[in-house]
């Protein structure tokens, strides 16, 4: 966390010192937001004839290395605050958080949540509402896609988590290997086979996975795995979540998707790897799998696990639907102290084109903040994506999905069903009764719990 | 001796007495080991009681905790198969991963020990490193060990040419799965029936080294004139290590099979890494049969946290069932062996 302590340079915290004369004395009280992970030590070493002007320090937690992108731009900048950025992995990041929250310390001043978990921090105390004084929030209501400013409220109305970045999704492939098979490479080509923008449905996209299979002898799938490529798209289409309030809605939105797939992997129309893994990386390697149904997010990773694939993958809306997949918020505890600097980045990082498409433009996380799409950038060929004109795609898909209603129980009720489904592909349950099974599964996971 | 009576209550105001005095004379010594018994009240003592109090809470780490008495030992004992097929994987996994791990480290100690090698301290650090190893670098290793499309032992096996008896009229038999390269090949970590004997070999692989390493300690210890006087005699190795090694090694013994059943009990991050689940998949893999009593724990305070069964309240009661867990299979492998742990 100390990573970027000596970066700060002599004339900036002059120019800061200079401003911040008057502010002395108060930046004492401030500089207590960091808390005692962030030693404010560098001012000091690097000026200590300016006397006891201490920057603020503000930690910023994320779960991507990625972050620390908007920490160098911001500190640019020279807006009051330093932010120290802390690369908190995404499997502990939340459980960081809440530990912080019910022990009392130890909160960042800028907390990220992820979209499958910030229903169980929206229904609870510990982060500060961004509407009420000092914040004035509520001014962005308008420019946020409006489902991920309701998820971000709670349900008397605070808003306690800015929305940042969400994840249109679609069906990706690569044009060396469609080019090998003799399929269409161009994105429009492709459009009209599979995408719901040309009316075409999962009958189609089966279709096509058809082809591929039998073009390639076998060798080479259209996706790695039914569960995450259909039964994951498919999902979402309807609305990433399995509730309506406390109303469990598992069969009603589940059971489709989990035949889909059933039926993908029954047709052996999937490379039958599962997603996240070695055996993934070596598909990829391996052409073992042609695409993928995902969100604009993997573009960071695979653009950097993946290099030699740069320039070879293409998007198309998926069929049927355009969806969302996943996404976050920031949020400010109401452990940290120096609230008004830790809401002056938030404001620069999720509501501010500049902000927004500094971290976009590197990693494809999509902005929540609409005029950001304004920018020319978005109509830019895009390398990564060959020359097409993949952020515009994005942003359409992004103006078109299916609301998402959030709820405390996302995380247990996400892996109540994923059980299901991994029943359904690997020993060929019945999706219908495994979708019955995960519903009444649910129901009492959370029967008696307070909302 | 007999010139001087006491009566009982005369004695032991004498005790109390004498007590108080050396208290007082030893007080310095107190001060100086208090270090210690600070430190396990704030870090030890503290949070146990703590945890017993949680458990008959309701609480979600944000919200305010709620009283609820006796319910969570309650549903958790009536209402919750999800943590008793934890329960029963664990320990599946405790005789799974203990019983070979003892055996083969027991023999290697004996190897190692008996002067038929050279090179002994090679051998020793060798066995030892797994354990060294970090979770996360034994998970990512064996993940792609056990890859079911790409994984080196399927390569290996692939020699044998096991894919016919892999192979149905239907297909392949459940536990495998069709690849483009190896025809039907076993799914290691992906189906039901493989998950936990993977997941044991792995404990097995990182935890023998360890296991041999105080089994040498133990092997070391004995004196080594009574195996010269059972060679005089005419006995076979075989004899001296059932005859001598065994009986004299039971304490060693006892040692590795308790801390092993409160390590087994405690079973977590090798799991995790196997089969913790992904985006796409719940945490204990197919069937659940990777998740473990630990990991439903951690899952039910960190991640689940909200709903009736989970939250720290039911996950403290959850602890504090493996507790009495561990200190029954403790006491009752003690029991077995007719000796209390102490005499040993």
């Amino acid at each position: 966390m100390a990573m970027n302590e000596k970066g700060l340079s002599r004339r900036r915290f002059l120019r800061l010192a200079a401003a911040g004369v008057g502010a002395a004395g108060a930046a004492g009280v401030l500089a207590a937001c960091g808390g005692a992970a962030t030693g404010g030590d560098a001012p000091a070493a690097e000026a200590p004839a300016e006397g006891n002007k201490a920057q603020v320090e503000l930690t910023f937690w994320w779960w991507d290395a990625a972050g620390q992108i908007w920490a160098d731009e911001y500190n640019k900048l020279g807006r009051g605050a330093k932010i120290n950025f802390v690369n908190t992995p995404f499997a502990d990041s939340h459980d960081k958080l809440l530990t912080s929250f019910a022990s009392g310390t130890g909160a960042p001043d800028i907390a990220s949540l992820e979209i499958g978990r910030v229903g169980g921090f929206t229904a609870k105390g510990g982060l500060l509402d961004l509407k009420a004084a000092p914040f004035d929030g509520g001014k962005y209501e308008a420019d946020m896609v409006k489902y991920k400013w309701t998820q971000g409220s709670t349900a008397d109305g605070r808003l306690v988590a800015m929305p940042w970045d969400i994840g249109p999704a679609g069906v990706w492939y690569r044009t060396d290997i469609f080019e090998k098979l003799g399929l269409p490479t161009e994105p429009e080509a492709v459009e009209e086979l599979i995408s719901h923008t040309k009316g075409k449905t999962w009958e189609d996209f089966f279709a096509l996975a058809q082809q591929v299979k039998e073009k390639s002898g076998g060798a080479t799938k259209l996706v790695a795995d039914a569960g995450t490529d259909v039964y994951g798209g498919a999902l979402r289409q309807g609305g990433e979540g399995y509730f309506d309030g406390m109303k469990v809605m598992i069969e009603e939105k589940a059971t489709r998707p989990a035949q889909l797939a059933a039926d993908f992997r029954k047709q052996e129309l999937d490379a039958n790897i599962g997603w996240w893994g070695a055996d993934w990386s070596a598909g990829v390697k391996n052409d073992a799998f042609a695409g993928m149904v995902i969100a604009c997010w993997m573009q960071g990773g695979l653009s950097r696990d993946e290099a030699q694939l740069n320039g070879k993958w293409r998007i198309v809306p998926a069929p049927e639907a355009s969806y969302n997949w996943g996404g976050s918020f920031c949020a400010i505890p109401e452990q940290c102290k120096n609230q008004e600097l830790a809401w002056d980045f938030v404001q620069w990082a999720c509501c501010s084109a500049e902000g927004q498409n500094a971290m976009f433009k590197p990693t494809g996380v999509f902005p929540a903040y609409k005029p950001a799409w304004a920018d020319p950038l978005y109509d830019e060929p895009v390398e990564f994506f060959g020359g097409q004109r993949a952020f515009r795609m994005w942003a359409n898909i992004a103006d078109n999905v299916a609301s998402i209603v959030r709820s405390p129980y996302d995380l247990q009720a996400d892996d109540i069903v994923n059980a299901e489904v991994t029943k359904v592909l690997k020993e060929g349950k019945d999706p219908v009764q495994a979708m019955k099974d995960a519903e009444a599964e649910a129901i009492k996971a959370i029967e008696g719990a307070q909302p | 001796m007999a010139a001087t009576t006491f009566t009982s209550a005369e004695r032991k105001a004498q005790d109390r007495r004498t007590r108080r005095k050396e208290a007082k004379r030893n007080a310095w010594a107190y001060v100086f080991v208090s270090p210690f018994y600070i430190l396990y009240a704030v870090f030890g003592l503290f949070p146990l009681l703590y945890g017993i109090w949680l458990s008959f809470h309701q609480w979600d780490g944000i919200s305010p905790m709620q009283w609820v008495g006796l319910s969570n030992y309650v549903k958790l004992f009536t209402a919750d198969e999800i943590w008793w097929q934890a329960i029963y994987n664990t320990i599946w996994l405790f005789f799974g991963a203990t019983t070979p791990q003892l055996i083969v480290a027991l023999i290697l100690a004996f190897i190692i020990n008996s002067g038929y090698i050279r090179f002994k301290d090679f051998f020793r650090a060798a066995y030892f490193m797994p354990i060294v190893a970090s979770s996360v670098a034994v998970g990512i290793l064996f993940t792609s060990l056990f890859g079911l499309q790409y994984g080196m032992l399927n390569y290996a096996l692939s020699a044998l040419d096991l894919s016919p008896y892999l192979t149905t009229s239907e297909g392949c038999v459940t536990w495998a799965i069709k690849t483009n390269d190896l025809g039907c090949a076993i799914d290691w970590l992906g189906s039901a029936a493989w998950l936990k004997p993977s997941i044991a070999s792995v404990t097995v692989w990182q935890w023998t080294g360890y296991s041999m390493i105080i089994f040498l300690a133990g092997l070391q210890s004995i004196n080594p004139e009574l195996y010269e006087a059972a060679r005089v005699d005419g006995a076979s190795t075989t004899d001296i290590f059932l005859g001598i090694t065994m009986p004299l090694m039971r304490p060693i013994i006892l040692f590795q099979v308790v801390t092993s059943i409160i390590g087994a009990m405690q079973n977590f991050d090798i799991p995790v890494m196997l089969a913790g689940g992904t985006q796409s998949s719940a945490p204990g893999g197919t069937d659940r049969a990777g998740l473990t009593a630990m990991m439903q724990l951690y899952w039910s305070a960190f991640k689940y946290n909200t709903g009736s069964k989970s939250g720290f309240g039911y996950a403290s009661a959850m602890s504090f069932v493996i507790f009495f867990m561990i200190v029954v299979f403790s006491y009752s492998y003690n029991a077995a062996r007719g000796r209390n742990l102490t005499e040993d």
